[in-house]
């Protein structure tokens, strides 16, 4: 259970970081090559923002409040380097790897429900 | 104005960042080491196996190993085999004086483990550079504090910030160098500032003595009683009550280790006071991190012949928490093994991001030198030569260390010194090897050597004794930054092959010209 929080918080860590980066005017055109409307800005960074917090929150259902916010910082910033490293090479499967994290962070939670 | 400021600012980031730089790369290299340093410990005494026993019965064994040999010593010390090491060890008398032996935990018979270095010199290193204590600590808190200022005039320097935050454009040279230093910077900007900041508050008092100095009067003795962390007295062999102690047995353990975990966590060892006599005293102690408290020195006391508990565990006062809390996300030692990879995986960036401004200097230097006066481009050269010799050089020199432990001869005196005198040896050659040879050329001979001595670290592991799981680990971790090494030295390959086609160009074009 503990390792599953652990891999969701990281990968939604992951997927938030994907958000706002596509939230950039800058990266968005990188990663499709136009640009998007304002409205669709604001989505990805409140998209974004939300997956940070649910981050936090796997991170100290593994860790508890006192050590789970350490650890997200340091999920954040590995994640957020990560797709830094990526984006120039694979830019279009750096973006689709963020689906990865609510999938399994649903799962989890999932079975933390059920069981 | 406004431009003079960043300028300022630009100039205190270039030049604080280069000469700390080198040492700063020597400080969080054998800081990220250090993080396994029990697991490099380990693996640095092959003669020491990891078998799966409960520290009930190893510590069963321990006491029967002290009462045939030494009945008659004042206190017993036993540590325990925990998930971490995984060896037992027994003690007496206290760390000079006292004899140590090493005991099997399935079989309590004595083993003799090769004398070693280990991994806790990554962790001297890392906060004394292996200097004289005292110099050390202020040494390795100066560049903690101008890490700080450099961290602060970075971000001042590095305006678009926000707007670039995930940009990093690959082979284009001093841009992707510029990049990459910024992008690693700035992502792990929370985990620099907590690991610069935290690492001086633990030499706190070392370097503001001030505020105990005035409020103790310069006893340092009364300010540990203060702060709740006093040694504690050892009781008289004489029952407290004047009467002399009587032989006596030690009570069950079970139900005390049981108390103990149930209010502490994972135990690591316990120490027993007057053993054998009625006077028998029990501490049990924690292993670190079962919180984010620092743990060291809290530890349970029970009487060693009724197994009643005398002294529970007492919460520190706010101020003394602080500090402990500090320390303690400075260590690491919480959360266990995910969180410790963490803290590895971002000591590892943070490297690289002191490396990668080191390189920057150099290169955003390196095509303008042509037309600069000798005396430039001679220190231009020193600049090249120490960060080979920092970088690529120290790289060698720690993963030497592992090499040196297992080629020496087991039995050498002095086998520990040696293997640290190796771990010397390897460094100064590298500031010759690098002062020798075009700089590319040093750079690439100079990561080759520390990729292949990570590569080959199981084939080395494979041909001594002592194979388990926990040194497979250790092997492959080495196995994948040997991985990375040779990413690196692609790079350079690519970067000579460019240089060696714009030279052939320029010949062409001139003599078309």
């Amino acid at each position: 259970m503990i390792a599953g929080w652990i891999a969701s918080g990281l990968l939604l860590a992951y997927g938030a970081m994907v958000a706002l980066c596509l939230g950039l005017d800058r990266h968005y055109r990188q990663v499709w090559g136009i640009a998007a409307t304002l409205g669709r800005y604001r989505l990805l960074r409140g998209v974004g923002w939300l997956g940070l917090s649910v981050s936090l929150l796997c991170m100290v259902a593994a860790w508890g409040w006192a050590m789970g916010p350490v650890a997200w910082i340091g999920a954040l910033s590995v994640a957020g380097l990560v797709l830094t490293l990526a984006l120039p090479w694979w830019p279009r499967m750096a973006v689709a790897s963020a689906i990865g994290g609510p999938l399994l962070s649903s799962a989890v939670a999932l079975a933390w429900v059920l069981g | 104005m406004k431009q003079t400021f960043t300028q300022a600012m630009a100039w205190l980031h270039t030049w604080a960042g280069l000469i700390i730089g080198w040492l700063l790369f020597a400080v969080f290299l054998t800081g990220t080491l250090a993080v396994f340093d029990a697991e490099i410990d380990h693996w640095m005494q092959p003669e020491i196996h990891s078998t799966p026993v409960s520290q009930l019965d190893a510590a069963q064994r321990a006491l029967s190993y002290l009462g045939d040999h030494h009945a008659d010593a004042k206190s017993w010390g036993i540590s325990l085999p925990t998930e971490r090491s995984p060896g037992l060890t027994v003690s007496t008398g206290d760390r000079r004086s006292g004899t140590r032996v090493e005991l099997d935990p399935a079989s309590g018979a004595v083993i003799q483990p090769r004398e070693t270095a280990g991994g806790s010199f990554f962790f001297r290193f890392h906060f004394t550079l292996n200097l004289p204590r005292t110099f050390g600590v202020w040494l390795v808190g100066g560049l903690a504090l101008v890490m700080l200022a450099t961290l602060v005039s970075g971000i001042i320097i590095h305006k678009k910030f926000f707007k670039e935050f995930f940009t990093f454009r690959p082979g284009k040279g001093q841009r992707s160098w510029l990049d990459f230093h910024n992008a690693s910077a700035v992502l792990m900007l929370p985990f620099h500032f907590m690991i610069a900041y935290t690492g001086l508050v633990i030499f706190l008092l070392m370097y503001m003595p001030a505020a105990v100095d005035s409020l103790f009067k310069g006893d340092t003795q009364a300010y540990a009683k203060a702060a709740g962390n006093a040694r504690q007295e050892t009781p008289r062999g004489d029952g407290g009550r004047g009467q002399p102690a009587l032989p006596a047995n030690l009570t069950d353990l079970a139900p005390v280790f049981a108390e103990a975990e149930q209010r502490m966590g994972p135990l690591a060892g316990l120490t027993v006071l007057n053993p054998g006599t009625s006077a028998m005293r029990l501490q049990v102690r924690p292993v670190l991190g079962n919180r984010i408290e620092l743990s060291k020195g809290l530890n349970m006391e029970f009487d060693g012949v009724s197994g009643k508990l005398l002294k529970d565990v007492t919460p520190s006062r706010a101020s003394l928490l602080t500090q402990k809390v500090m320390a303690g996300l400075h260590f690491a030692q919480f959360g266990g093994y995910p969180l410790r990879w963490l803290y590895f995986v971002c000591g590892l960036l943070s490297c690289a991001m002191i490396a990668s401004g080191l390189v920057l200097f150099c290169v955003k230097r390196r095509r303008k030198l042509a037309d600069k006066p000798v005396h430039v481009q001679r220190w231009h050269r020193v600049a090249e030569v120490l960060n080979i010799t920092s970088i690529a050089g120290l790289s060698i020199a720690c993963v030497g260390l592992l090499w040196a432990n297992r080629l020496l001869p087991v039995a050498l005196e002095q086998r520990a010194g040696h293997e640290t005198t190796l771990f010397f040896v390897l460094w100064t050659t590298s500031l010759v090897h690098a002062s020798l040879l075009p700089t590319l050329q040093a750079w690439r001979q100079q990561l080759a050597s520390a990729a292949v001595l990570c590569l080959l670290l199981p084939v080395l592991g494979l041909f001594g004794p002592g194979h388990d799981l926990q040194r497979l680990y250790l092997e492959l971790a080495a196995v994948g930054i040997g991985l990375l090494l040779l990413v690196a030295i692609r790079r350079i390959d690519r970067k000579v092959a460019q240089a060696g086609s714009a030279a052939v160009n320029a010949k062409v074009l001139g003599a078309k010209s």
